[in-house]
């Protein structure tokens, strides 16, 4: 098929494209140059873009590029310099000019349209130059694509915008003028945007298409973001004119308003500046001016704006919840941590606890205001102990309302800030520890105790649990558990052991809740206080069945209620009142009849756990005595026999019945009943004085009369007692659980602190075991850390328990190291 | 551990071999004993890239394997032929790692620079060569700018613009409605139909893949029965088989690329019957005042005019029917030439000017940017106008059929007649993927016919001559930026030094690339010279290396000719020299043939400059130095110091 054709070449490519012949640039350049004059008078419509596209595109193939590329610069140069910049010039009106020397002879409005004017005028110009420009480079696409990327030129549209920057904006607004036309469009930006902030209204779309213009544009050669002119030349001078508006205005604010007004005002500036960006500017410039606004409102005013006398301060004591969480937003703008803020709420929270304990300490401390009017010695100081005790008790609930108060504010205002909660429990630690107050614990265990005998009773299960989570909320703030757990177990023992508790479901409650707070440990031993106190009730019924077994029904039966008590869990000292050394080794010599009893239940109980030795703990019991008082003339003249059923403390009931045996007009002297009791001499006194003292049990005539209780003072059944109730509970003097006297306090703290140092060094063998070899410095730290939940103990107790320890071949030191250390010994 | 992989590898070749067997999978490498392909295997061993070129173009399987379980690119990158291994690569050969044979033509390249041209086309890119036509189509479902559609499609919540043009030319069912109303511009869809199932079907016409992940439950049921409904009613029932087909890795890529297959053909079928079948031809002075409806039956919404070369008097109503693509079987050996010979008329009277224009749909012209731009701007051609715009492509018609073919179904199968002209014209429209198959046809089949081999042919004299003017080939590669061509052309002339050293338009064409280089300013020597003289070492290196000869050469040549010969061989840098010289002694053998016998009847081996040689190593040792001997005389001649 193709023989015959001779051979043929490839056939050359078409003349009409790059044939031989030369293209004449001149006239094919006078057809492009008179089609992007209808391009720029906008009758591009009519105009064919093959036809511009191809004469473009054979002049770059004629490696006219280069001319080409010249020529539609230097024609849109033209352009620009002859048509455009007269209209520019045209819209300078005077006003506008001199607005920028001095203002005065024109206002604010005249000023206001001649901007608007020329910001008009510029962005149509603009506007119509992107545009043209665009179309341009759609013809001149060819030229693009291969001259400018072969020799690294701007494209033409970049080149371009580049003219209008020079040929426009860099033009000087007039002749001999040095001011530049952009500087003077920045200074009407700035103007309209004063204007805003003073409250006008102004147009803001025109605004935003010069912004659009400034940002389409480039300082340099180069295309990077920030050369953008907007960011070149405007926003620089923006930021800086509104930095001093705002360090004007935040000044004028302090003076002139409070805190609160301030905190609504600068909010309100920082969301305006934030729609201005939106609205009016551009977005890339919301977090500059912003930080402005933050550095200019907040950051360097905030000290001021929270020690105002409407500060924070004048907030929290009156609960104005809104500024407050206005103050901790705009705190958190500048500061995630707050610092400002949270230093202001410490300081508050530790002033108003300060003054709670203060006032518990003077309420308990300062006498009784009551003392003068009230009549007798003994009730004064029982007075003031409950005084005390009411002290404890409005503690803990200011205390508690304190902490309310501040939750409250903490969830309204300060969005459940987690920094400020940390930094509310260490503030409340704080007071609630302070060594200026060493009285938390035992108040905290006081009012768990006033609640337990009184404070619940009647009280729906809701409000139960609020009391108890109420205790375990300031039990976390407490630094010494271990001083508590003291108190609570001293408190705990009375409330069981005189039946004091309302609900025992509720104490189980109390001690589940302590376990889930602080831990196994820590419950350990009152969870075996209730277990005593269980098992004792089995006991007392179970010697019951054994001695109805016997089937002696002896009319003149004793009832035996007993409660058996591990003796290391009980804090028997504290019961005993004196805990004098001697008090334990006497035993009380118990009247005939009860000592059969005692020794018929020590055989029942050996029988039952061999092994195990009862101490009788007289001081601790309590006794129904019967009594029958001879007949004395009644307020009719009837002679009547009163019976009384008398509700004394065990003692007491062992001091009665010695007046049993004697006739009644015979009376025995303290030594006597001493030596035929062998009671400890505290607590016979005070059992005297609570059996002949006491104004409504004064069942003991005492000789002489007086409130003190001598050796030599005689005693003598008072046949003409006469109580107004059949029952009559003999009280005896401090029998009730309430705040310890300065002595009693250091005792429990000498205690707390002997039991603290065998803690202190079962953590240490503890450590070590498990280390073998550890340097003094870690040991401290663990140990510290791994007594946390329960004390913080005193490093030089650390240190004696260290020492103890190497004594007692514990530990040695390790010869020869770096830092001191230590080695276990096993 | 290593007998398990094996047995492992051994179970997935099992179950492989089972699903080709039942017809499931199509085997990648399939058994091919034709007489073409066994051409095309040899081809391919000599590194004749322009028979190679012939066969891609006649449609031979570019992956099948020969009876020794060699497929082409296995061959050609095994006897290290560089270009070949290009050319199978553009054309779809594949070389898939993690495959076996795959691997297999990875280990045997003969060296690096084959090995890492294997390596850059993994599947990945080459993946399918009509990707970016289904892609520019699926695109076209969310493109608005500029519009497009010419047909919307309305559910009771939604309505989609469409082309008309798309709906006919994938189902049926469109064809048949727009064939009786062709102005239609809306149609309803049964509301029975939920309209995610109408999106599946669309995405399914516009050449997306589709998949049947389309949420759960009775949702998926409903929609599934729905597009059980559409495709019914659209006449496109694979769709619906498609989407419920699921499979391995492999075999969904093979039904994708059936897909896509599928939906080209049926695009070229629907290209070829309507667009270049209502092509008109007119006089050149009247083309501007025809007026085509807009509502036309082929939807086209612009005419593209295309006026024939002025001087050139070919009638152009003799092939209004025929495109001008090859399709014809047979190979395409011989001399390319010009249009095809049923083209001419043998009447050659002067006669008017006639032009030539094509309806066509601007959705498939916005695949060029330069009509991208153009129905983007406002100028006049992007105006609304009742009458459809004439646009003027400064072509040749059968140029701008061949640019059509390209942008309706991606296939660019042309000659080397019009390869320059498509090669400039792709250029100004920015098509890159047809300029590149415009230079890779010249860069072929422009070979001629002339053996690579250069004791096939000692003096570089070549029958093939006058198929190109390679002038104009490099000049083309230097204006269109398409470095391929200048090194063809720098080969090309390599190999037939001896025709054009001296001639005044080489001495023009190196004092253009010498020019070239000073506007960059980038190095001192001149491209074209450096070229030319890698290529000179090639063309006369494959020998002396065969016959390990070189020092022995070195030698002579310095015996024979002292003053000539003083200079050492030029330095190639960055070269592997290794990639030219393991050759299968028999084919040298059978090539030394012809060489023997052209002595035998020139009676004596006489070097260039006529002298005569001893033998044929020497006879090309000197005929090298004299070459490169002109090539500094010229340099010297344009005063470049190269």
């Amino acid at each position: 098929m193709i023989a015959g054709r001779g051979r043929s070449k490839i056939r050359p490519p078409r003349r009409g494209i790059h044939g031989g012949e030369e293209i004449d640039f001149e006239q094919t350049w006078r057809v492009i140059a008179s089609a992007f004059n209808e391009i720029h008078t906008k009758n591009a419509s009519k105009l064919s873009y093959e036809e511009l596209y191809r004469h473009a595109y054979r002049i770059v193939l004629k490696k006219k590029g280069e001319d080409l590329y010249k020529r539609v610069r230097d024609f849109e140069h033209d352009w620009l310099t002859t048509q455009v910049r007269l209209r520019i010039q045209d819209l300078l009106s005077p006003n506008l000019l001199m607005s920028s020397q001095a203002i005065g002879g024109t206002t604010a409005n005249e000023r206001r349209f001649a901007g608007e004017k020329f910001m008009k005028g510029l962005k149509e110009a603009y506007m119509d130059h992107h545009v043209c420009m665009g179309m341009l480079a759609d013809v001149l696409m060819y030229m693009d694509r291969v001259y400018c990327q072969d020799t690294h030129r701007l494209s033409i549209y970049n080149s371009a915008m580049i003219l209008f920057r020079d040929d426009i904006l860099h033009a000087f607004s007039q002749d001999g003028d040095s001011v530049s036309v952009l500087d003077l469009l920045n200074r009407v930006i700035l103007e309209q945007i004063r204007m805003e902030r003073d409250g006008d209204v102004i147009d803001k779309h025109m605004i935003k298409d010069c912004v659009y213009m400034l940002e389409g544009l480039y300082e340099g050669q180069t295309d990077t973001a920030e050369s953008r002119l907007y960011v070149a030349s405007f926003e620089g001078s923006f930021l800086e004119t509104s930095r001093g508006f705002y360090r004007a205005e935040s000044e004028l604010l302090l003076r002139e308003s409070d805190a609160g007004a301030y905190c609504r005002h600068t909010r309100r500036r920082i969301v305006e500046e934030q729609d201005r960006c939106r609205s009016t500017l551009a977005e890339s410039t919301t977090p500059k001016i912003e930080k402005v606004v933050e550095d200019e409102l907040i950051k360097n005013r905030i000290q001021e704006l929270i020690e105002m006398e409407s500060g924070v301060r004048f907030m929290i004591d009156n609960d104005r919840m809104e500024e407050l969480s206005l103050i901790y937003e705009l705190n958190a703008r500048v500061d995630p941590k707050k610092t400002e803020l949270m230093r202001a709420m410490q300081k508050r929270v530790v002033e108003m606890g300060t003054e709670v304990n203060n006032a518990a300490i003077a309420a308990s401390q300062a006498p009784p205001p009551s003392e003068g009017t009230d009549k007798g010695k003994g009730p004064a100081l029982e007075k003031s102990l409950n005084q005390q005790t009411v002290a404890a008790i409005k503690w803990v609930e200011d205390v508690l309302q304190l902490k309310d108060k501040f939750d409250l504010i903490w969830k309204n205002a300060f969005s459940s800030d987690n920094a400020l909660q940390t930094a509310l429990t260490r503030s409340f630690a704080d007071f609630i520890n302070a060594s200026s107050f060493p009285r938390s614990s035992e108040y905290i265990s006081l009012f768990i105790d006033e609640n337990m005998k009184k404070g619940i009773k009647g009280k729906t299960e809701n409000e139960i649990d609020m009391v108890l989570e109420k205790a375990i909320v300031l039990l976390r703030y407490v630094q010494d558990k271990d001083l508590f757990e003291r108190y609570y177990k001293k408190h705990l023992c009375r409330r069981l052991l005189m039946n004091k508790s309302i609900s025992n479901d509720v104490e189980k409650q109390m001690i589940s809740r302590m376990k889930i707070e602080l831990g196994n440990n820590f419950t350990m031993k009152l969870e075996a206080m209730f277990k005593d106190m269980t098992i004792s009730e089995e006991l007392t019924s179970g010697y019951k069945g054994h001695v109805a077994q016997l089937g002696d029904a002896d009319p003149k039966r004793i009832e035996l209620a007993i409660n058996v008590l591990t003796s290391m869990t009980w804090p028997l000292e504290s019961m005993g009142g004196s805990g004098d050394e001697e008090g334990k080794t006497l035993k009380c010599i118990f009247p005939p009849a009860i000592d059969r009893i005692k020794r018929g239940f020590e055989k029942y109980y050996g029988e039952k756990h061999s092994g195990r030795q009862l101490t009788w703990l007289a001081a601790m019991g309590s006794a129904d005595v019967r009594a029958v008082f001879p007949k004395v003339p009644g307020k009719d003249g009837m002679l009547k026999e009163r019976r009384h059923e008398l509700n004394v403390s065990t003692y007491g009931m062992v001091i009665l019945l010695l007046f049993n045996e004697i006739p009644a007009d015979v009376s025995l002297t303290f030594e006597e009943i001493q030596a035929q009791t062998n009671i400890p001499a505290s607590d016979l006194v005070r059992n005297l004085q609570s059996l002949a003292v006491a104004p409504k049990t004064r069942i003991l005539v005492k000789e002489p009369m007086s409130k003190d209780v001598k050796p030599t003072d005689r005693f003598s059944f008072n046949a003409s007692f006469n109580g107004k109730f059949h029952r009559i509970k003999v009280g005896v003097v401090s029998n009730g659980n309430k705040v310890e006297s300065d002595r009693e306090r250091k005792e429990t703290e000498k205690k707390n602190d002997d039991s603290r140092s065998f803690c202190v060094e079962a953590a240490i063998v503890r450590i070590m075991k498990q280390r073998k070899e550890l340097s003094h410095q870690q040991l401290v730290a663990e140990t510290l850390n791994q007594l946390a939940p329960q004390f913080k103990p005193e490093v030089t107790m650390i240190k004696k328990r260290v020492e103890s320890l190497i004594e007692r071949e514990y530990l040695e030191r390790i010869e020869n190291a770096k830092v001191d250390s230590y080695r276990y010994l096993a | 551990m290593a007998w398990e992989i094996k047995h492992e590898i051994e179970a997935a070749l099992h179950a492989e071999s089972q699903a080709i067997s039942a017809g499931r999978l199509k085997e990648d490498n399939p058994l091919d004993l034709s007489d073409d392909f066994r051409v095309f295997c040899e081809a391919c061993r000599r590194g004749d890239l322009k028979i190679c070129q012939e066969l891609i173009m006649e449609g031979v399987n570019i992956n099948a394997r020969d009876r020794f379980d060699y497929t082409p690119l296995i061959l050609a990158s095994l006897c290290g032929h560089f270009e070949v291994v290009q050319l199978l690569l553009e054309s779809g050969a594949l070389c898939e790692r993690d495959t076996f044979q795959g691997e297999r033509c990875l280990y045997n390249a003969l060296n690096d620079r084959i090995r890492n041209l294997l390596l850059s086309y993994d599947y990945a890119k080459s993946t399918d060569p009509l990707q970016p036509l289904a892609a520019h189509i699926t695109s076209l479902l969310t493109r608005n700018h500029p519009k497009t559609t010419d047909i919307t499609l309305v559910t009771p919540t939604e309505s989609f613009p469409l082309h008309k043009f798309v709906l006919s030319a994938r189902s049926p069912y469109f064809a048949k409605k727009l064939a009786t109303a062709p102005d239609t511009t809306s149609w309803k869809l049964s509301s029975s139909i939920p309209t995610e199932s109408l999106h599946v079907a669309l995405r399914y016409l516009y050449f997306s893949e589709v998949s049947a992940d389309l949420g759960d439950g009775e949702e998926e049921q409903s929609i599934l029965t729905g597009i059980d409904k559409i495709s019914r009613q659209l006449e496109i029932e694979r769709m619906f088989e498609s989407i419920l087909e699921s499979g391995d890795r492999r075999l969904t890529r093979q039904r994708r690329t059936d897909e896509v297959n599928r939906g080209r053909d049926q695009l070229n079928e629907w290209f070829k019957n309507n667009v270049m079948k209502h092509k008109i031809v007119v006089d050149t002075e009247k083309a501007q005042d025809v007026h085509w409806d807009r509502n036309n039956a082929i939807f086209a919404d612009v005419l593209l005019r295309a006026d024939e070369e002025p001087e050139e008097e070919i009638q152009v109503e003799a092939q209004p029917h025929d495109p001008l693509i090859r399709n014809t079987s047979g190979p395409l050996n011989g001399i390319p030439i010009g249009p095809l010979a049923k083209s001419r008329s043998p009447s050659r009277h002067r006669r008017p000017k006639k032009s030539t224009l094509y309806p066509v749909h601007r959705a498939m012209l916005l695949r060029s940017e330069y009509f991208l731009t153009m129905f983007s701007s406002s100028f006049r051609e992007a105006q609304e106008t009742p009458h459809l715009h004439i646009v003027k492509l400064d072509c040749a018609p059968e140029v701008l059929e061949v640019v059509l073919t390209f942008l309706y179904t991606e296939r660019a199968d042309f000659g080397l007649d019009v390869a320059i002209d498509v090669l400039f014209i792709a250029d100004l429209l920015f098509i890159e993927k047809l300029k590149q198959r415009a230079a890779m046809i010249i860069s072929t089949l422009g070979n001629g016919s002339t053996s690579a081999v250069e004791s096939e042919n000692p003096r570089g004299a070549t029958d093939a001559e006058d198929v190109l003017d390679v002038y104009e080939v490099v000049r083309a590669g230097w204006d269109t930026r398409v470095h391929r061509l200048e090194e063809f052309g720098a080969r090309y002339i390599a190999y037939r030094l001896e025709r054009y050293i001296d001639e005044e338009d080489f001495a023009e064409l190196v004092r253009e690339s010498a020019n070239r280089i000073k506007a960059r300013q980038e190095t001192d020597t001149v491209e074209l010279i450096d070229d030319i003289r890698y290529y000179l070492s090639d063309r006369f290196r494959l020998r002396f290396e065969d016959s390990g000869l070189e020092e022995m050469m070195e030698e002579e040549t310095i015996r024979d000719d002292p003053a000539e010969l003083l200079e050492p061989l030029p330095e190639d840098e960055g070269v592997d020299m290794s990639s030219n010289s393991p050759r299968k002694q028999t084919t040298d053998q059978d090539m030394y043939a012809p060489d023997i016998e052209s002595q035998l009847r020139a009676g004596a081996v006489r070097t260039l400059d006529g002298e005569l040689a001893g033998d044929e190593f020497a006879q090309d040792a000197i005929n090298y130095q004299i070459l490169l001997g002109k090539i500094d005389t010229l340099l010297e001649r344009l005063e470049l110091d190269a």
